[in-house]
């Protein structure tokens, strides 16, 4: 036997439930003192949960939790404030007009006789940066002057400022970064190791993970499936292989693709900050996959070929013609459509009936001198629920009170009407249920078959490999990967979105 | 990429920064007009009548930068407090109604005023943070119903007042400035002390800053944003003194005209700023400006319904021109 390891923070046999979902099922994390721990795990794998049960936000159903020792029955934020652990979430929580010094003490002020001891903060500020997370910044400077790695460092001060923190949780802290700036996240976080100081890092960049963590925990549908105690380059196959450990499922409709004409193309395209030099042709039937995490530039490349976003760089062209968008409504009248991925908010009019919504962007179609012809437009949206099979089969019922995937399909009913030739569909099945899945997947090919192009922007990679003929990977603002779906791979497209490189297979 | 940075400003000549520039190189382009037609806009009486006009619309001017700092300056969804004017009119008539017409003495009419103050805060602040509506309609809403229940008390008509209290705060003088004035600007000290000065203040801004950044760090923002509503009711409330003495009494509709002012110099105190937020002292600054102005177009005989219109339209540029800047910085 080993001698006991000390830890900073030990969760034992943690269990939580929410109507209908064992979100933890007895999950372990044990933290070692001084080290960095990386948490990683699938969407929904229960890792934002746990960290929630820690944060006091969510109370445990069964399972002790014990900080530097100590056993603590009740979490609560506080109590969890008091035993030293800082969590620095996603969002930056700043507000751009102030300064670094206001930042860095929000809402623990200091005070000197005569109000605020301005200066003080700033000296302390700008020297805790500096020693603590390797940052020479201006306590003066505004915050919406500074690069987005010095906005997360600021983030950061403000929650170690007090010298009070002894493990710090750090939820995807280089999401919003180009690949650049990460390195100077990092430099900060290696130096608080050096300083004694223990945390978690959580983030589906695997190649962060092994480059910075001395241990891992993964996570599979609300259980640790392995703990690493020793982390290198290597690891990555053994956390993937952990992080999935399914099959594919035979979801997915039998793949034809006819090479047809060039259909649209995309050369040079960059907008300067979020995503640089991104290729991208595509011909008449092909459905072409566009992978990569949330912040590596996937949405907002989407975004910019529908003409929601301005591009800075590069041109696109569209049926043999230069493409100049300046709106979504440009991208409708050259025939292309987007699927967004918020259809709520973006894709439908909920208080509308069906019928409506399926003919709101062809319109002119069923209008005479401007003025909807209802029989003919009815007629229409009763084919088209139809054909996609909409349920209920009724036109006149409101959409706000059909299931995700019904409205999803409302929303591929509607560009369906319209005969378009490009389709940008952005994550088509989030929140659609299985069987729903099945119906899009179908109509997707359909689509493809009829010899429109698809494009189909996706976090998830089964349905990347089970749906398209070809997938280009994004990372970090670039594309690393433009490969044919038969040279790709699970494991590969997973590490190709995760670290922006293939692995070597041990298989 | 990293090393110091230095406080930038937006770029001088861009549209965007001309644009948010506008309503202040009008505002200059006015005053320069003035000043030439009308020389004796630069005297030392012209300027001590330009103070003493102004003091009823800095004192509101001193409650919206409160609101407007702890919720933030969006224009539709941001803090503001549409009713200080009208909380400053219903203390006015109950303290004419009270002085004048009940013979009581100045505490229990000042008491009775104060009441109706802190009905108007606990108000809005139980509307805006309890019930959730949007600042912009609820104090819209308690404005009406304040301006009704002033016409109740006064019966909608001109009640002056000759109380000595109100007299000194009109005509009196320490050492060749205006009492009204004087007591304004300890007013305005103590403002711009506890909302820039203090720790108290800057969780204010912080909360109108950002809502979630002051939550993540542990800043009370509920409580700040009704304490913000009640000491506009306050400002009213102190406010009410001086439109008393402007007036020589309460007369009816005397709001609209504050209301105008309060908004105008307060959105256009931001273009002061040097981060172009909303602060105490660039509000107060605006406020004496916009006074200057209608005095000036009234001295040289520019109609008053005109004056009207063109506030109206400097208000359209100023809270236009607030609004864009919000959207260019998000």
């Amino acid at each position: 036997m080993t001698l006991p390891v000390e830890h900073i923070l030990e969760m034992q046999g943690i269990s939580k439930a929410f109507p209908g979902v064992q979100a933890l099922d007895k999950t372990d994390l044990f933290v070692r003192k001084g080290s960095i721990h990386g948490l990683v795990g699938e969407n929904g794998a229960g890792k934002s949960t746990i960290i929630k049960v820690l944060a006091g936000i969510y109370t445990r159903d069964e399972g002790t939790v014990s900080i530097n020792g100590a056993a603590c029955d009740a979490l609560a934020p506080a109590v969890v404030h008091e035993a030293g652990v800082r969590f620095i979430h996603q969002e930056l929580h700043l507000v751009p007009y102030f300064t670094v010094a206001e930042s860095v003490f929000m809402g623990q002020e200091q005070h000197g006789v005569l109000g605020l001891a301005g200066r003080r903060m700033r000296r302390r500020a700008e020297q805790f940066l500096k020693e603590s997370l390797n940052c020479e910044l201006d306590g003066k400077a505004l915050i919406r002057t500074l690069s987005p790695a010095e906005k997360k460092l600021v983030q950061i001060a403000r929650a170690l400022i007090d010298d009070k923190a002894r493990l710090v949780i750090f939820d995807e802290p280089t999401a919003p970064l180009a690949s650049g700036e990460t390195e100077q996240v990092f430099k900060a976080i290696r130096r608080l190791k050096e300083r004694g100081i223990s945390m978690i890092y959580v983030s589906h960049y695997l190649g962060e993970i092994t480059d910075l963590c001395d241990e891992v925990t993964v996570f599979r549908n609300g259980a640790t499936v392995a703990q690493l105690n020793r982390v290198d380059a290597n690891s990555t196959q053994t956390i993937i292989h952990n992080m999935v450990g399914r099959d594919i499922d035979a979801l997915y409709p039998e793949k034809k693709h006819s090479d047809g004409a060039r259909m649209f193309s995309v050369s040079a395209l960059g907008d300067n900050s979020r995503f640089f030099n991104v290729d991208l042709n595509i011909s008449a039937g092909e459905v072409l996959g566009v992978a990569g995490l949330i912040g590596s530039g996937r949405e907002e490349f989407i975004d910019t070929l529908y003409g929601l976003r301005r591009a800075e760089a590069g041109d696109m062209q569209f049926d043999g013609r230069e493409l100049k968008l300046k709106s979504p409504a440009d991208a409708v009248a050259n025939g292309i459509v987007l699927v967004p991925r918020d259809r709520r908010n973006d894709g439908l009019v909920l208080n509308m009936s069906v019928g409506d919504n399926i003919n709101l962007a062809s319109l002119d179609e069923v209008a005479w001198a401007r003025m909807e012809k209802r029989g003919l437009s009815l007629k229409r949206a009763n084919e088209l629920s139809e054909q996609i099979d909409i349920r209920p089969r009724n036109p006149k019922a409101i959409t706000r009170f059909l299931s995700g995937g019904n409205q999803q399909k409302v929303v591929l009913a509607r560009w369906l009407a319209t005969q378009s030739k490009l389709f940008i569909l952005d994550e088509p099945t989030v929140g659609v249920d299985i069987g729903a899945k099945v119906e899009i997947y179908q109509l997707i090919k359909e689509l493809a078959a009829n010899g429109a192009a698809v494009i189909v922007s996706s976090s998830d990679p089964q349905e990347m490999l089970g749906l398209c003929h070809r997938i280009m990977v994004m990372y970090r603002g670039e594309v690393v990967e433009d490969t044919p779906i038969d040279a790709i791979d699970f494991d590969s497209l997973l590490a190709l979105s995760t670290s922006g490189a293939r692995v070597a297979s041990t298989a | 990429m990293s090393g110091t940075n230095s406080v930038s400003r937006p770029a001088l000549f861009s549209a965007g920064a001309l644009f948010s520039a506008a309503p202040l190189i009008i505002f200059i382009v006015l005053l320069i007009y003035l000043g030439i037609s009308a020389p004796n806009l630069t005297d030392p009486a012209t300027i001590n009548l330009i103070l003493k006009q102004s003091v009823p619309t800095v004192v509101v001017c001193l409650g919206l930068a409160t609101v407007v700092v702890a919720g933030g300056d969006d224009v539709v969804s941001g803090g503001i407090d549409l009713s200080i004017p009208a909380t400053a009119i219903i203390c006015a008539g109950i303290l004419a109604d009270q002085l004048t017409n009940h013979g009581s003495p100045l505490w229990s009419a000042i008491a009775l005023a104060a009441v109706a103050a802190v009905t108007m805060g606990v108000l809005n602040a139980v509307l805006v943070v309890a019930i959730g509506m949007t600042p912009l309609l609820a104090t819209l809403a308690s404005s009406v119903a304040a301006v009704g229940v002033t016409k109740v008390i006064t019966s909608s008509r001109r009640i002056n007042v000759d109380h000595p209290f109100v007299i000194y705060i009109r005509d009196a003088n320490v050492a060749g400035v205006p009492s009204a004035v004087l007591i304004a600007a300890v007013f305005v000290l103590l403002f711009c002390f506890a909302v820039h000065r203090t720790r108290w203040g800057m969780q204010l801004q912080a909360v109108g800053g950002s809502r979630d950044a002051a939550e993540v760090s542990g800043i009370k923002t509920s409580s700040l944003v009704a304490q913000s509503f009640f000491i506009a009711a306050l400002a009213g409330f102190l406010a009410s003194f001086f439109v008393l003495a402007r007036g020589s009494g309460s007369t009816p509709g005397s709001e609209e005209n504050l209301l105008l002012e309060m908004v105008l110099a307060t959105f256009l105190g931001a273009a002061f700023s040097p981060r172009r937020i909303v602060t105490v002292w660039g509000a107060v600054l605006g406020a004496v400006l916009v006074t200057a102005l209608s005095v000036g177009f009234k001295s040289i005989g520019v109609n008053v319904f005109w004056t009207g219109c063109i506030k109206g339209t400097l208000i359209l540029i100023v809270v236009a021109s607030a609004a864009y800047s919000g959207r260019a910085q998000s």
